[in-house]
């Protein structure tokens, strides 16, 4: 491939030739094709991307002092109730189930994206500063983990402060779970420790 | 007139610059890979714009699948060890040396407590064939659940380890739980509320990132 040693024959015969001078070059492509063979190697078996990771903190649940908050005003709240087949059930809290509308949205930046940024504004211009506004994110049992992930990362991402998932259902959201076909209670023998 | 002769160029093309470039570069992915473990359920991971790296090390991995089985695995192999001494203990079994050492060496199991033995006398192959059904996460009063008695021994042999190596508190195990995205919430709520009641009320979630422009539920 690369060069023809060709040897040398013949010559002046009978005189002791002082000993040949042989080429020092070594023929390197094949050491180079080994080289980049292992290296396609390597790249194929890396892993590139490193997974990242949410930090979550859940309240602390104290079973022997009861912790009584102070009640948050319905017009700060908003409520997301996430169902299954993706869907999303939005609505400003009130205190009775007559004046309450519900708007059912999908996860895209004009559906769930766009009504938290309106419910935004309507804080901001109602107590003059959207950090007020309270967002109480419920998973229906036959929601999907990526919907909560995806409700979470929303919130990051339209800069809400105060949030929290909540587990106990009230009439409004089961009329919602019944209205869509939902599951209000887990049936796998799940959440068999209610806590007091 | 003479023609004048086109010199003949040597077809022979030096190699060594071209096989340092690729040796420097084989060496740099030597020292940088990372293998991939060996998975023992197979998951896929939501995405978010979460900027937070997972902790590599000194992690008790909670994996939850896409039926809502449970898979455990602490990645310090001293831990493991202490683990085991105290599942001995508390579940009255019994463990060759191989077994032992084929625990040092799981990186996550999800089997009732009981079949832990003959989930170690397998070969890996076959351990990697078998589909385990996961951890039990149910409750039978008055005891607790294999989950949260396996939680709690976790974190009491990290705590041991760790003071016996005298590592600062800093170095507190983190855990993380890794959910398939299409996983229902309940399972997944279900695992939240039972480390919950063994006061575990800090972790990770798991995800792979994404630009912040994406949808949410972009359909794939």
């Amino acid at each position: 491939m690369a060069e023809m040693n060709i040897p040398d024959k013949g010559g002046k015969g009978g005189k002791k030739s002082r000993s040949k001078k042989q080429s020092t070059r070594v023929d390197l492509t094949a050491m180079v094709d080994l080289g980049f063979l292992l290296i396609t190697f390597f790249m194929l078996a890396t892993t590139f991307s490193k997974p990242k990771a949410m930090e979550v903190n859940k309240p602390a649940k104290e079973d022997d002092q009861e912790v009584e908050e102070a009640p948050i005003k319905q017009s700060k709240t908003y409520a997301i109730v996430l169902g299954k087949r993706d869907m999303v059930y939005c609505y400003v809290g009130a205190d009775d189930a007559t004046g309450v509308k519900v708007d059912s949205v999908t996860f895209s930046r004009t559906g769930l994206r766009s009504m938290i940024k309106d419910r935004q504004n309507a804080v901001q211009q109602q107590w003059g500063d959207k950090d007020e506004l309270f967002v109480m994110i419920k998973p229906l049992p036959e929601s999907k983990y990526r919907n909560m992930v995806d409700v979470l990362d929303e919130m990051a991402i339209t800069g809400v402060k105060r949030y929290a998932i909540i587990d106990d259902f009230n009439s409004i959201d089961s009329l919602i779970a019944t209205g869509s076909g939902n599951r209000l209670r887990p049936i796998k023998g799940f959440n068999s420790l209610k806590l007091k | 007139m003479a023609k004048i002769k086109v010199a003949r160029k040597s077809t022979f093309i030096d190699m060594t610059a071209m096989c340092d470039v690729a040796f420097l570069l084989l060496t740099f992915f030597i020292l940088t890979t990372k293998f991939r473990p060996s998975e023992v359920a197979e998951i896929n991971i939501p995405a978010s714009t979460a900027q937070i790296s997972v902790p590599d090390r000194n992690i008790l991995l909670i994996q939850v699948n896409k039926e809502g089985q449970v898979f455990m695995g602490v990645d310090d192999q001293n831990t493991r060890l202490r683990l085991l001494e105290k599942l001995k203990e508390r579940y009255n079994l019994s463990m060759t040396a191989e077994q032992t050492n084929s625990f040092r060496l799981l990186d996550a199991f999800g089997v009732e407590m009981s079949q832990l033995p003959s989930l170690l006398s397998m070969s890996n192959d076959a351990r990697a064939r078998t589909k385990q059904p996961g951890i039990s996460l149910e409750v039978v009063p008055p005891k607790q659940s294999e989950f949260m008695d396996l939680v709690q021994l976790i974190r009491q042999s990290n705590e041991e380890i760790r003071v016996a190596e005298g590592r600062p508190t800093s170095e507190i195990m983190r855990i993380a739980i890794k959910a398939d995205k299409d996983a229902d919430y309940e399972a997944v709520n279900e695992v939240i509320a039972q480390l919950q009641q063994k006061k575990v009320n800090k972790f990770n979630l798991i995800t792979s990132a994404r630009g912040a422009g994406d949808s949410g539920a972009a359909k794939e």
